[in-house]
C-alpha cells in the first residue's frame, strides 16, 4: 500500500466555539458550541440547520471577520486573519450588499484591486463571470437598481473573480428564482470540476441534496450528523406515494381497512404507505389486481421535521452536547486526529 | 497601497454620488459669491468681509462634512453589510480603514480647495488682485481637515455614528480652545487638577495651529517655517490617530 | 492567542501615544518662536454685533471666552511690549455679547485710560456700562475715578462719585469719595486717596498699577 502525504485540508475547524455576550447584561449565549470538520479539496460541504442554527457565525468565523472563542480554525494550514490565506478565498455573504453607489463593473473592478488583480484581466474576468450569471447586459447599471435575485448573481461573481480555491457561500440560493437556482448550482458544479472546494448553508435540505457530497447538521450551535448526504436522506423517507390511474371500488375499500391512505389525485389516485415491507405487500396486490402503477415515489422529511426529530431522539432535551457529537463520530470521523 | 487607494477611490465616489458633497459645494459657492453681496454694507472693507466670509464658511463646511460623512462611514457598511464581503478580501483590516480616512480627508480637503478656488476667483474679479497668500492659509486648513477626520474615523472605528459626530464636533471645539484650557486651570487650581489639564492640554489637537485665516485677510503669507511646524504637528499627530483607530478596527468583531 | 493579541493592543496604544507626544514635543519646541495666533485671532473678530449673532443663544458663554482672551491678550502684552492695541475691540465684544458682564467695563476702561492713555475711550466704554447696568454703582464709582486721576476733571468726578453713592448697595467709602471731590477740587490728596482704595480692593493688576502712580506721586 502506498503512503500518501495528506493535503493540508482546505478548511480545518477543530473544536470551535463562539460565545456572545449581551453588551448590556453581559449574558453569555453559545452561537457555535465545539464544532469540528475539514473539507476534503474539491468537495462540496453543506453547513445545514435552521435560522439561528450557528452556520453564520461558523462562516463568519472561518473567514476571520470574527474570532472563536475557543479552537481553531485553518484554511489550508493559514489562520483566516492572515491575509494570505484568504488570496484564494471566494466569499458570498448571506444576502449580500453591495455598493449602491456602484455599477456592476465598477464594484468587480473594485474587487480585482483587492484582489491585486491587473485592471486589464480583472475587467475581461469580470465581463466573462457577469455574461455567465446573466449580468451581461447590466454592467453599466448602478447597483440600487438590481433586483435581490440579480444581487445574489453579483455575489457569486465577486467570489469567484480570483478564481477561488475555496468558495465560501452563506445561503446562495436565497432570493433565486428556479431559474437562478439551477443556474448556481450548475456553476457550483462547474468549480468544483474546476478543483474548488466548497463550503455552503442552506436552510432548505432538499436544494443541497442533489449538489453536496457532505453535509453537516448544526442546530442550536451543535453538529447533529454529519456525512455523506445520501446515507443521511435516505433514513429519512417517511412514507412512499403511489400513483394508480384507477382504482376499483373493493380494492379501495380493502386498501382503505389496512391503513392505507387514499387521495383522490385528479382522475387518479393516489396512495400513501408508509412502511417498506407494506409497500412490497400492496404493490404485489395491486399488480395481481391487474392495476397500472403510475409511480411510485419516496417522500421525505424536511429539514425541519428532521430537526423535531433529531432532537427528540437527541435525549429529549437531556444530557445536551456528548450525544450529538457521538453522533457526529458514529456518522463519520470528524477530521479530528 | 493599490488596495487603500481602492477603497480610498470608492469612497469618495460614495461621496460624490450621495450628492452631499455636491450640496455642500453649491451652499459654499453660493457663500462665496453671496458675500459679495455683503461688500457695499462693509464701508469699503468689502474685500476683507468676501475673504473672511468664505475662508470661514468654507472651513465650516469642510469641517461639517468631514464629521457627518465620517460618522456614518463605517456604520453605513456594518449596517448594509457591505463590509463583510470587503473584509473577507485578502485587504488587512489597518489598509480598509486608511483607504476609507484618506477618501473621506481627500473629499473634504477637495471641497475646501475648490470653495477657496471660487473665493480666489470672485476677489480677483471684483477688486483686481488675487489673494495669493490663500495658499498657505488653505494648506493650514487641510491638514487640520485631516486631524478632524482622522478623529472622526477613530471613533466611527468602536462607537455609534451619534457618538461620532458628538466627539467630532467636541474635538474641533476642544482643538481650538485648546489654549484656553491651560488658563483655566492657572495658578490657582489643585495640582492635581492641573497636571491633569496640563496632560489634556498636550493630547488635544492643537487646531489653532493651523488657523492662518486671519493672517490672509490682512494679506500676510504664512511664514515657510511655520508652515512646516504646523505640517510636521499634524503629521504626527494624525499618525497618532490612525494608529489607534487601526489597533482598534483589528480587534472588532463583525458578527 | 489573548495575549498575543492583547501585546497587539499595547503595541498600538504604545506606537500611538509615542506620535502624540511626537506631535506635542513639535507643537512646545515651535510655539514660542511662532505664536502670534492669539492675536490673529482677536484681529480675526469681527465686531460685537456680528459675534453676536453668531453665538446663536451661547452668548454669555462666548463672552466669557472673549473675556479670557482678552485677559490672556492683556497678560502677554504685559509681560512683553506693554502695548495693548486690541483691548478696547475685545472688551467691546465681551460686552455687547453679555451687557450685564460688569467686569469688563471697568477693566477696559481702566486699561484704556491708565495704560493707553485714553480715558475718552475709556469713559465711553463705561457710560454704555452703566446704560445696561444703571443699578450698578462700581460703573459710576469707577467713571469718578477715571475724571479725578486721567482728567483732573474735579466737578465730573464729583457728579459721579455721587451719583455712584445713590445707588443701593454700594461701599461706605463711596460718600466720602464724594465728599472730598466736591470739597477738595484739584487736591493731590484725593488721588493718593483713590489709588489707595484700588490697592486695597482692585485685581493684582490694578493693585500694580495703584502702585506705580503711588510711587509717581511720593506717596
Amino acid at each position: 500500500m502506498m503512503q500518501e502525504v495528506a493535503p493540508l485540508p482546505m478548511l480545518e475547524l477543530t473544536g470551535v466555539s463562539k460565545v456572545y455576550r449581551d453588551p448590556m447584561t453581559l449574558k453569555p449565549f453559545t452561537a457555535v458550541e465545539e464544532i469540528t470538520f475539514s473539507l476534503r479539496r474539491g468537495e462540496i460541504f453543506g453547513l445545514l440547520g435552521p435560522n439561528g442554527a450557528g452556520k453564520t457565525t461558523t462562516i463568519k468565523m472561518s473567514l476571520g471577520l470574527t474570532r472563536p472563542t475557543r479552537g481553531t480554525i485553518r484554511i489550508a494550514g493559514r489562520e483566516p486573519r492572515d491575509r494570505e490565506a484568504r488570496k484564494r478565498l471566494g466569499y458570498l455573504p448571506e444576502n449580500p450588499c453591495f455598493y449602491d453607489h456602484l455599477t456592476a463593473r465598477e464594484y468587480m473592478a473594485l474587487v480585482g484591486s483587492l484582489f491585486d488583480i491587473a485592471p486589464g484581466t480583472a475587467r475581461r474576468r469580470a465581463d466573462d463571470l457577469l455574461a455567465r450569471l446573466g449580468l451581461g447586459g447590466d454592467g453599466l447599471k448602478p447597483l440600487r437598481k438590481f433586483s435581490k435575485g440579480m444581487t445574489q448573481r453579483l455575489g457569486l461573481c465577486q467570489a469567484l473573480l480570483n478564481d477561488p480555491d475555496l468558495l465560501v457561500l452563506d445561503e446562495p440560493m436565497s432570493g433565486l428564482d428556479p431559474i437562478g437556482r439551477a443556474d448556481v448550482k450548475q456553476i457550483l458544479r462547474e468549480e468544483r470540476a474546476r478543483g474548488a472546494t466548497v463550503l455552503m448553508s442552506s436552510h432548505v435540505l432538499a436544494e443541497t441534496e442533489a449538489l453536496c457530497d457532505r453535509v453537516a447538521i448544526l442546530h442550536r450551535g451543535r453538529v447533529l450528523e454529519m456525512g455523506d448526504v445520501r446515507s443521511l436522506l435516505e433514513s429519512d423517507v417517511i412514507e412512499w406515494e403511489v400513483t394508480v390511474d384507477a382504482l376499483p371500488g373493493p380494492l379501495a375499500e380493502r386498501l382503505r381497512s389496512e391503513g392505507h391512505r387514499l387521495d383522490p389525485a385528479g382522475s387518479r389516485w393516489a396512495i400513501r404507505v408508509e412502511e417498506a415491507g407494506a409497500l412490497q405487500a400492496m404493490l404485489r396486490a395491486l399488480t395481481n389486481e391487474g392495476i397500472f402503477i403510475r409511480s411510485v415515489d419516496p417522500r421525505r422529511q424536511s429539514l425541519e421535521e428532521h430537526f423535531v426529530r433529531a432532537i427528540q431522539a437527541d435525549g429529549r432535551g437531556s444530557g445536551r452536547g456528548n450525544r450529538a457529537s457521538g453522533r457526529a463520530l458514529r456518522t463519520e470521523g470528524a477530521g479530528t486526529p | 497601497m493599490r488596495r487603500v487607494l481602492a477603497i480610498a477611490h470608492n469612497t469618495i465616489r460614495e461621496a460624490v454620488r450621495e450628492r452631499l458633497v455636491l450640496v455642500l459645494g453649491l451652499f459654499g459657492f453660493a457663500l462665496v459669491v453671496g458675500s459679495q453681496a455683503l461688500s457695499p454694507l462693509a464701508l469699503g472693507e468689502g474685500r476683507k468681509v468676501v475673504i473672511d466670509f468664505g475662508l470661514a464658511g468654507a472651513m465650516l463646511l469642510a469641517t461639517l462634512l468631514a464629521v457627518f460623512l465620517g460618522s456614518s462611514l463605517l456604520h453605513k457598511e456594518l449596517e448594509r453589510r457591505t463590509v463583510y464581503s470587503i473584509l473577507a478580501k485578502p485587504i488587512r483590516r489597518e489598509e480598509f480603514l486608511l483607504g476609507k480616512f484618506l477618501g473621506l480627508w481627500i473629499t473634504t480637503a477637495s471641497l475646501l480647495a475648490g470653495m477657496a478656488g471660487i473665493l480666489a476667483a470672485v476677489v480677483t474679479v471684483a477688486y483686481g488682485d488675487t489673494p495669493g497668500t490663500l495658499v498657505g492659509a488653505v494648506g493650514l486648513s487641510v491638514m487640520e481637515l485631516g486631524i478632524v477626520t482622522a478623529v472622526v474615523v477613530l471613533f466611527s472605528s468602536f462607537t455609534t455614528p451619534a457618538l461620532t459626530a458628538f466627539f467630532g464636533i467636541s474635538a474641533v471645539v476642544a482643538g481650538h480652545f485648546a489654549e484656553d484650557l491651560r488658563t483655566f486651570a492657572s495658578p490657582g487650581a489643585p495640582a492635581g487638577v492641573r497636571a491633569l489639564s496640563e496632560g489634556v492640554y498636550w493630547a488635544l489637537p492643537h487646531l489653532d495651529v493651523f488657523n492662518a485665516r486671519g493672517l490672509v485677510v490682512h494679506g500676510i503669507a504664512v511664514e515657510p517655517e511655520r508652515l512646516a511646524f504646523a505640517f510636521a504637528y499634524g503629521a504626527l499627530y494624525i499618525g497618532g490617530l490612525m494608529v489607534l483607530a487601526g489597533t482598534v478596527f483589528r480587534r472588532r468583531e463583525f458578527r | 492567542m489573548i495575549a498575543r493579541l492583547d501585546r497587539g493592543l499595547l503595541a498600538g496604544i504604545f506606537l500611538a501615544a509615542l506620535l502624540v507626544a511626537g506631535a506635542a514635543l513639535v507643537h512646545a519646541s515651535a510655539r514660542p518662536r511662532l505664536d502670534r495666533s492669539l492675536e490673529e485671532e482677536l484681529l480675526y473678530y469681527p465686531s460685537g454685533l456680528m459675534v453676536r449673532q453668531a453665538a446663536l443663544g451661547y452668548e454669555t458663554a462666548a463672552a466669557d471666552v472673549a473675556w479670557l482672551r482678552g485677559i490672556q491678550y492683556y497678560g502677554e502684552h504685559r509681560l512683553t511690549d506693554q502695548k495693548y492695541d486690541l483691548i478696547g475691540h475685545v472688551m467691546e465684544i465681551v460686552t455687547t455679547l453679555d451687557p450685564k458682564f460688569v467686569q469688563p467695563y471697568v477693566f477696559g476702561a481702566f486699561v484704556l485710560a491708565q495704560e493707553m492713555k485714553q480715558p475718552e475711550r475709556g469713559l465711553e466704554l463705561l457710560e454704555r456700562g452703566m446704560r445696561a447696568n444703571p443699578t450698578d454703582w462700581k460703573l459710576a464709582f469707577e467713571a469718578g475715578f477715571l475724571h479725578y486721576v486721567c482728567r483732573r476733571d474735579n466737578a465730573a468726578a464729583a457728579r459721579f462719585f455721587t451719583w455712584a453713592s445713590r445707588i443701593p448697595g454700594h461701599e461706605p467709602y463711596v460718600e466720602r469719595f464724594a465728599a472730598f471731590a466736591h470739597q477738595r477740587a484739584g487736591n493731590l490728596g484725593m488721588a493718593i486717596l483713590l489709588w489707595k482704595h484700588v490697592l486695597a480692593t482692585g485685581n493684582k493688576y490694578m493693585q500694580d498699577v495703584a502702585r506705580r502712580e503711588l510711587g509717581r506721586l511720593g506717596a
